[in-house]
């Protein structure tokens, strides 16, 4: 700023040339635009196409195999699509995915509901709002194996605290459940966790929606006599939409391949009932080492992931654009 | 046509072209959203509990759209 | 009518109404501070505390979780222990009282400093090669430049597990398996792509004449780079570091999968701070209390770019 205003008295081309007494050599000095967009970026680029677009290839190359990885020198066959026609026939995989559904759909519809209101609450701008927003949004900050280990503790049959609180509440003996044994309750117990720390990402989005809605919207709809409700589905809600869109989608994409809490509440147990396609993927992969198998099995769930990540990034577009 | 040119020239938001002229015309957003759903079907197909076909044929389906959304992308608006 | 600037609607919330919301809004957050106060409160109590039935919320305050963190102890007999000189500190003495004798130090140190060095090390590389890339995103036309971004994105989307199989495979045959520098590579690169997103988006923000100014003045391009535009992304920059930092921070999938013992970081270690008879819920909460305590400060330094951070920059207020 100073740089430019100062340099503008005294004349632009004199500036130049008495600072630089010789302005060809300037021009080879510097860089061109070209090559230094191309230096700026390839290191990126290259990283990303080592440790990401390599090893993805090769998974899909494995997929094709009999590749186990704790026999690395048994003689290697390749299977065609054999992998991908047993994981898209195998009524257990097929069950992991209806329950990674059960947890994906329970989680943003609480986290959406839940969220979007508490988000309008604090618009209402009552004192103190801006303080217990961050208060608010702590939870999801954490890591998410540690909130799983101390949620594991609250869960704790008999003389956890969940159940101590809770068990009045419904007019239980707090020993009459136990929510990660339960075949029942264990999905819900990492719903409950899921919740309890991603509603905060629901809040800060549909709260950053909330306040994108120009004023003169509800000038308008107040000129119409709109009722207050009237104004809650005709202005609120549509206007905050894509702002809940994209919070949906990235809930959805994340807790399609929801692994860590899962992992450290219940590892996919009892039985299989918690079972979701990431905790399918890690035994195949690195307990019962079907490598190749489980190849096949990651590669479906990159590209659903690769497929929602366009619809993801069209989202955000569109929110961009606000 | 004639209008759409004129009011891309212009910089003017006219009505933007309907659905069915856009996908004939090879516009981008009616092909991506094509792309949209089909991955949304897939999506579906492969977690629900109803049919075992439907989640076997998800994959492709997921795949289609996904390579589909890739192409359409490229398309002018 | 200064109402009208305070709040959306024409007619102003009420004040009742405004009362109402903050009471739900107070109710809320009060109720998702429970577990966290519940884990603070559980790390200064004794074990038999800590499982006690009904839960004890009124106890006597002992510092045994942490001792118990840092130590590793050995059963003795009573008269071996009283045979002994006076003990040194407080755990030594806490330690004596439950008839142990403290045999060493645990692997809590080790592992918090491969935490932090892992952390620490990819968040400079992730922001060192974002910026780099933001700046050439955001100033030059770069062919497939959405492409690119999006590849850059989607990375980052990939499901952990799923990524793991090949790096696993990977790392072994170059021998980074279980490994900092192994971690340390495949953080920077999960990072580098929010690192981009998040600085192309702070870096779009900083008037291109700036530079154009500096570059009339006789400066090349990447004087003007350093010049004029490091400064200004100062901000953005330590917001998308302190990003990173957190992720490498609390990132688990990755490290349990990848790293056993050498590299481990803090998150698949926590799970398995043992006592006798299972965890031992005082020092498993000590060392959650520890561990969180970066992450609340880095959350209350952040608050104002939070909504930019979990949307790759993309909605910025």
């Amino acid at each position: 700023m100073t740089e430019a205003s100062t340099t503008s008295r005294p004349g632009l081309v004199e500036q130049v040339i008495r600072r630089h007494p010789d302005p060809v050599s300037v021009r080879f000095r510097g860089l061109s635009d070209r090559t230094i967009a191309w230096l700026f970026i390839s290191p990126t680029i290259v990283l990303l196409l080592a440790i990401n677009l390599f090893p993805l290839l090769w998974t899909v190359y494995l997929s094709f195999t009999n590749y186990r990885a704790n026999r690395p020198n048994a003689e290697l066959r390749g299977m065609g699509t054999t992998y991908y026609e047993q994981i898209l026939s195998d009524p257990d995989v097929w069950e992991s995915m209806q329950a990674t559904a059960h947890f994906v759909i329970a989680t943003i519809a609480i986290e959406t509901v839940l969220g979007f209101a508490i988000a309008y609450l604090i618009d209402r701008k009552f004192r103190g709002h801006a303080f217990w927003t961050t208060v608010i949004l702590i939870p999801m900050m954490l890591p998410p194996a540690v909130v799983g280990n101390f949620w594991k503790f609250l869960y704790q049959p008999q003389n956890g605290l969940f159940n101590a609180i809770v068990a009045p509440v419904l007019g239980v003996s707090p020993g009459s459940f136990q929510m990660l044994g339960d075949v029942q309750l264990a999905p819900w117990s990492i719903i409950i966790v899921d919740v309890w720390m991603w509603t905060p990402y629901v809040v800060l989005i549909c709260l950053a929606g909330l306040r994108s809605i120009p004023d003169y919207l509800y000038e308008a709809a107040e000129v119409d006599r709109a009722s207050p409700l009237r104004q809650f589905w005709s202005v609120t809600l549509p206007m905050a939409l894509p702002f809940i869109m994209l919070a949906v989608l990235f809930r959805g994409i994340e807790n399609f391949k929801m692994f860590d809490l899962v992992n450290l509440l219940t590892s996919g147990g009892p039985g299989s009932t918690t079972e979701v396609a990431s905790i399918t993927l890690k035994r195949a992969a690195f307990e019962s080492w079907r490598t190749g198998y489980a190849s096949a099995l990651a590669v479906i769930l990159f590209v659903t992931v690769f497929g929602l990540a366009n619809i993801y990034v069209k989202a955000l577009n569109r929110v961009k654009q606000r | 046509m004639i209008v759409d040119e004129h009011s891309r020239r212009t910089n003017i938001e006219a009505r933007p072209p309907g659905f069915v002229s856009g996908l004939l015309r090879l516009r981008r957003a009616p092909w991506e959203m094509v792309a949209t759903i089909l991955i949304g079907a897939g999506v579906v197909m492969l977690m629900q509990p109803l049919s075992i076909d439907l989640y076997g044929w998800s994959f492709a389906v997921i795949l289609g759209g996904t390579a589909m959304f890739l192409v359409v992308s490229h398309f002018p608006d | 009518m200064p109402a009208l600037s305070t709040a959306h609607s024409v007619v102003a919330p009420s004040s009742t109404s405004r009362w109402i919301a903050g009471t739900i809004v107070i109710t809320y957050a009060v109720i998702t501070m429970i577990p966290l106060v519940w884990i603070v409160l559980t790390s200064f109590k004794t074990p038999p505390d800590s499982i006690a039935y009904p839960p004890k919320v009124v106890f006597e305050p002992t510092l045994e979780g942490y001792c118990n963190l840092f130590t590793t102890r050995t059963r003795q007999p009573p008269e071996y222990i009283a045979s002994l000189p006076p003990a040194e500190d407080v755990c030594d003495e806490i330690a004596r009282s439950r008839n142990m004798v403290i045999a060493g130090p645990s692997n809590v140190v080790p592992r918090f400093v491969n935490s932090i060095v892992i952390a620490f090390g990819s968040t400079f590389l992730a922001v060192l090669l974002g910026t780099l890339a933001a700046y050439g995103f955001s100033r030059f036309k770069v062919p497939l430049k959405d492409d690119l971004l999006f590849f850059i994105l989607s990375t980052r989307m990939m499901p952990p597990v799923a990524v793991a199989i090949p790096i696993y495979l990977m790392y072994r045959e170059l021998g980074l398996t279980d490994s900092r520098l192994g971690m340390i590579l495949l953080y920077t690169a999960v990072n580098v792509s929010l690192a981009v997103w998040l600085l192309k988006g702070f870096i779009d923000e900083i008037p291109r004449e700036y530079e154009d100014a500096a570059m009339v003045d006789g400066y090349t391009r990447l004087q003007a780079f350093r010049l004029t535009v490091l400064p200004q992304a100062a901000t953005g920059i330590a917001a998308t570091a302190i990003f990173c930092l957190i992720f490498a921070w609390n990132e688990y999938a990755f490290a349990v999968l990848l790293t056993s013992g050498e590299a481990q970081t803090m998150p698949p270690f926590i799970p398995f701070i043992i006592g006798e008879g299972g965890q031992d819920w005082p020092a498993v909460s000590a060392a959650t209390t520890l561990f969180l305590v970066p992450i609340f400060v880095f959350t209350i330094l952040l608050r104002k770019h939070l909504l930019r951070g979990i949307t790759f920059g993309a909605v910025r207020k």
